[in-house]
């Protein structure tokens, strides 16, 4: 790829064009929504750590992807959230340690979509929980157990 | 703030709660995700998709970032992976081990070529940062040279306020401007940390 110096006036001219062009295709759509994810600043909040997900596993996206379903998993101290996707089902299961691993403790799940939409469920007394109809888009999990709480970040479901 | 301003006081404001300066960025680096996603041949809801979750990463990211000169390389990257991650989850896409030859199925995206496109894509972005680098006056007078349906001379001269036989002249000197800014020369956006070379 040649320099920027090595390029004529007119070359350097049409290249710019091209750059402010991909400046005004941008959707109206689009930019609203990223002006808009800043209302969900929060300062100092500690989110889980995304500890695997299978869309980024080459040895099972070799394997046709679309026949296993999409396993997601975030975890911080003390508890892990496992999610499955399966169609337009979240199937999840909570794991606690310590502290955090008494299971017959209610848990809730709630999932949080960036225009405000909640999702909330209880998991059973196995930690296992389903929420069904949920389409694809930014999604966010919060578990809550016994005072102890799991935010993750945002993913593409 | 507007998208001109060094993106380290972007970055800062963004941080301290201005949320003009994060529209400026958002304003700045957007061009760049959709060129990323347009590259990965995403559908328009995916696209969509994946855009506002690099932004709502971001929000989580931005005071981890110790360096704004990394910002972009941090959305590149990002945006990148999420749209890898969401054609995987679509199962529109195989990452093909190099030493398996019999992965790539039909609807495979062809990685390499996308490899060579996002570079075209960050040269894009390099000019858009070159031309908020200039004086207004210039990259006015750029932008009316770009204009879509074409300005003629004699109303650029009306607009600008400068005679015609002059603005051969400075689209040149503003074409050479545009080659020393920060961006052309791979300087990076602007230096914090008292770096003057």
């Amino acid at each position: 790829m040649s320099t920027w110096d090595e390029m004529t006036d007119d070359e350097l001219l049409a290249a710019l064009g091209e750059a402010v062009a991909e400046r005004s295709a941008v959707s109206e759509r689009r930019r609203e929504a990223a002006r808009s994810a800043y209302t969900w600043r929060s300062v100092d909040q500690e989110l889980a750590e995304l500890l695997h997900d299978s869309a980024l596993d080459a040895g099972a996206a070799v394997r046709s992807s679309a026949d296993v379903p999409r396993s997601i998993s975030f975890g911080r101290s003390g508890l892990t959230l496992e999610i499955e996707v399966e169609g337009d089902s979240v199937l999840g299961e909570v794991v606690g340690e310590g502290a955090a691993s008494d299971p017959t403790q209610p848990t809730t799940v709630t999932l949080l979509r960036p225009g405000g939409d909640e999702r909330q469920v209880e998991t059973d007394a196995a930690g296992f929980f389903r929420l069904p109809d949920i389409g694809p888009g930014p999604t966010r999990f919060i578990v809550e157990r016994a005072g102890w709480t799991l935010t993750t970040p945002w993913v593409t479901l | 703030m507007d998208a001109t301003h060094p993106l380290a006081d972007l970055v800062r404001a963004a941080r301290e709660g201005d949320s003009s300066a994060w529209d400026a960025i958002v304003e700045r680096f957007l061009p760049l995700v959709d060129a990323i996603a347009r590259r990965h041949r995403l559908s328009e809801a995916d696209g969509d998709d994946v855009s506002q979750t690099v932004w709502l990463r971001l929000v989580e990211h931005l005071d981890e970032l110790r360096e704004p000169a990394a910002l972009p390389g941090w959305i590149r990257t990002t945006a990148r992976n999420e749209c890898l991650r969401v054609l995987a989850a679509r199962g529109r896409v195989r990452l093909v081990d190099p030493q398996d030859d019999t992965g790539l199925g039909l609807d495979a995206v062809e990685l390499d070529v996308a490899d060579e496109e996002l570079l075209a894509a960050e040269r894009r972005q390099l000019l858009r940062e070159a031309l908020d680098e200039l004086p207004a006056a210039r990259r006015e007078l750029l932008l009316l040279l770009l204009a879509d349906p074409p300005v003629g001379y004699e109303a650029i001269s009306e607009r600008l306020g400068i005679p015609i036989g002059s603005i051969g002249p400075t689209r040149a000197r503003a074409l050479d401007q545009l080659r020393r800014t920060r961006a052309l020369k791979g300087i990076g956006p602007e230096l914090v940390g008292g770096d003057t070379r």
